[in-house]
C-alpha cells in the first residue's frame, strides 16, 4: 500500500471541490475563454499545513482536480493554505507572490492568469433562477438579487470610508496617512541633516588636527 | 469419467468453457439496470472509486486508453474527455447487452469522434501489441474465466511504460467490516436485486464472485507473474475495493 488515508475520503472531497467550482465557473460564462487559454497547463499546489498536494487542470469545460499527477507540471506553488488563500483573493497576485510565503517554481504567467479567472468571477446568477422558476419569477428575483448586491457592496464602501473618518478625523485614535507620510518626510529631512551635520564636525575635527600638529 | 478443467462461478465449480457464458447470462439480465443497481449497491461510492482510477491512470491528451469490461461507459466517457479529439478511447466489453447499453448512453451525452466500442474477449484482445498507452479494467476482472491468461492479453497490447489498473471488489481489511460487508453482500443485495431488476440470483452470483475472486496481495504476485513491474495496489474504504496498478517494462 502507498497511502496511507483511504484514497475514497480525499477522491471524494477533491470530487466535491470540483463539482461546487464548476458549478460556480459555468454561472460566471466569461471565465471560459481564460480557462481554454490555460488548456495545457497543470498547476502544482503543495500545501504544507495541512499537507495536502493538488493539481489543477484548467480547460474549457472548467477545472478538474486530482490528487495525484505523472507527468511535466507547468507551475508548482508550495505554502501553506493561508498563504494560497491570500494569494487567490489578492488584488496584485504579483505582489504577493514576490513578497508572500509562497515557494514558486516554474512558469508564473499562467498561474497569474488564472489567479485573475478565479479573483475576477462574475456570477450570472439570472440562468440558473430563470430555468428553476420561470422567466418572470426568476428575472425579478434576479434584479433583486443583483440591488441587494449592488447595494450591500456600496454600503460596506461607504462604512469603510466612515469608519475610516471617524477613527482618523474625530476620534484621533489613528493619525490621518497624509499626516503620518508628512511626519516620515520630516524624519527623513531630519536624519540627512544630521548626517550632514555630523560630516561637517568630523570635517572641523580633522582640520582642527591638522592646524595643532 | 468427466476429465474437463474447470473454475468458478460463484461457489459453484463449472466447466471452464461454460463460464463465459453464465457470466453473459448475468449481465444480460442486468444490463438494463446496471448504473442504477450500481448506485444503489455503493451509495453512489463506485463513482469515486472509478475517479480515484482515473487520477492514477496517468491518462492525458492524444493518449490512447482501452477500457476492458467498459459496461456503461464510466471511465470511457471521462477519458474521451481527457484524451481529446487526437487522442483515442476504446470501450471494450465482451457481454453485446452491456455495450449496447453503453454505446447508447454515451451517445446520449454526445461522446463520439474519439471513442471505439468493440465486443471483445479480455483473455484474447484483438488488438496489436503495443497500442494502448493505458488499459483499465473496472468490477470486470472477476468475472473473466482464466484471470491469468487476461492479465497476459492486457500486456501484450499495452506500449511499453503503459500502465494496467484494476479497480476490482477485494477483502475488506478490518474484521468487523468484513462481518458488515458479508451481512450485507448475501442478505440485502439479493434482496436488493429481485425488487430493482426482478433478479436476484445474479446478485447472489455478485457476492459470492467477490469472495472467490483473489485478494490484493495475490492479485499483486498474479500480475508481476504476468510480466508487469512496479506493481502496487491501494485499498478503497478499507479494503472493500482495491485498485491495483501495474506497469509494461
Amino acid at each position: 500500500m502507498t497511502t496511507t488515508i483511504d484514497p475514497t475520503l480525499h477522491t471524494a472531497a477533491l470530487a466535491a471541490l470540483e463539482a461546487g467550482l464548476n458549478r460556480t465557473l459555468d454561472l460566471s460564462p466569461q471565465s471560459k475563454p481564460g480557462l481554454t487559454r490555460l488548456e495545457d497547463c497543470v498547476f502544482a499546489l503543495h500545501c504544507t499545513a495541512p499537507t495536502l498536494d493538488i493539481y489543477l487542470h484548467p480547460g474549457a469545460q472548467g477545472i478538474r482536480l486530482a490528487s495525484t499527477h505523472h507527468g511535466p507540471v507547468t507551475t508548482s506553488i508550495k505554502g501553506e493554505a493561508s498563504d494560497f488563500t491570500e494569494l487567490a483573493t489578492s488584488r496584485d497576485p504579483t505582489a504577493t507572490l514576490i513578497n508572500g510565503g509562497l515557494e514558486l517554481d516554474g512558469d508564473s504567467a499562467p498561474l497569474i492568469a488564472l489567479q485573475q479567472v478565479l479573483a475576477t468571477l462574475d456570477i450570472d446568477w439570472e440562468a440558473p433562477l430563470v430555468s428553476t422558476l420561470g422567466d418572470v419569477a426568476g428575472h425579478q428575483l434576479a434584479q433583486t438579487l443583483r440591488r441587494t448586491f449592488s447595494w450591500g457592496k456600496q454600503a460596506s464602501a461607504g462604512l469603510t470610508r466612515q469608519l475610516e473618518e471617524f477613527v482618523h478625523e474625530e476620534a484621533r485614535v489613528s493619525p490621518p496617512q497624509l499626516e503620518v507620510e508628512d511626519f516620515y518626510r520630516d524624519l527623513h529631512e531630519l536624519e540627512l541633516r544630521v548626517d550632514r551635520l555630523q560630516s561637517r564636525a568630523e570635517r572641523l575635527q580633522q582640520r582642527l588636527r591638522k592646524t595643532r600638529s | 469419467m468427466n476429465d474437463k478443467e474447470t473454475t468458478h462461478f460463484g461457489y459453484k465449480e463449472v466447466e471452464k468453457d461454460a463460464k463465459a457464458d453464465m457470466v453473459a447470462d448475468v449481465f444480460h439480465s442486468v444490463a438494463a439496470r446496471y448504473d442504477l443497481m450500481n448506485d444503489l449497491m455503493s451509495g453512489g461510492i463506485h463513482r469515486i472509486w472509478k475517479r480515484f482510477t482515473i487520477e492514477l491512470s496517468g491518462v492525458r491528451k492524444k493518449n490512447a486508453v482501452l477500457d476492458i469490461a467498459g459496461g456503461t461507459g464510466d471511465l470511457a466517457a471521462r477519458f474521451a474527455q481527457i484524451v481529446g479529439p487526437e487522442g483515442r478511447v476504446v470501450l471494450a466489453d465482451i457481454n453485446d447487452s452491456m455495450l449496447q447499453v453503453g454505446r447508447d448512453k454515451l451517445l446520449d451525452q454526445g461522446r463520439q469522434g474519439n471513442i471505439e466500442f468493440v465486443q471483445a474477449d479480455a483473455q484474447f484482445l484483438p488488438f496489436p501489441d503495443d497500442s494502448f498507452d493505458c488499459v483499465t479494467i473496472a468490477f470486470g476482472l472477476r468475472n473473466v474465466t482464466d484471470i491469468n491468461l487476461a492479465l497476459r492479453s492486457m500486456l501484450r497490447v499495452l506500449k511499453p511504460g503503459g500502465r494496467l489498473l484494476v479497480l476490482e471488489f477485494s477483502k475488506p481489511q478490518n474484521s468487523l467490516l468484513s462481518k458488515a460487508y458479508d451481512a450485507y453482500s448475501f442478505r440485502v443485495l439479493p434482496v436488493m436485486g429481485r425488487l430493482v431488476t426482478n433478479d436476484s440470483e445474479s446478485y447472489q452470483y455478485l457476492a459470492e464472485s467477490i469472495r472467490k475472486h483473489p485478494d490484493q496481495g495475490t492479485l499483486k504476485g498474479m500480475m508481476e507473474d504476468a510480466g508487469f513491474c512496479q506493481c502496487e495496489y491501494h485499498n478503497m474504504t478499507g479494503g472493500v475495493v482495491a485498485l491495483h496498478r501495474g506497469i509494461k517494462a
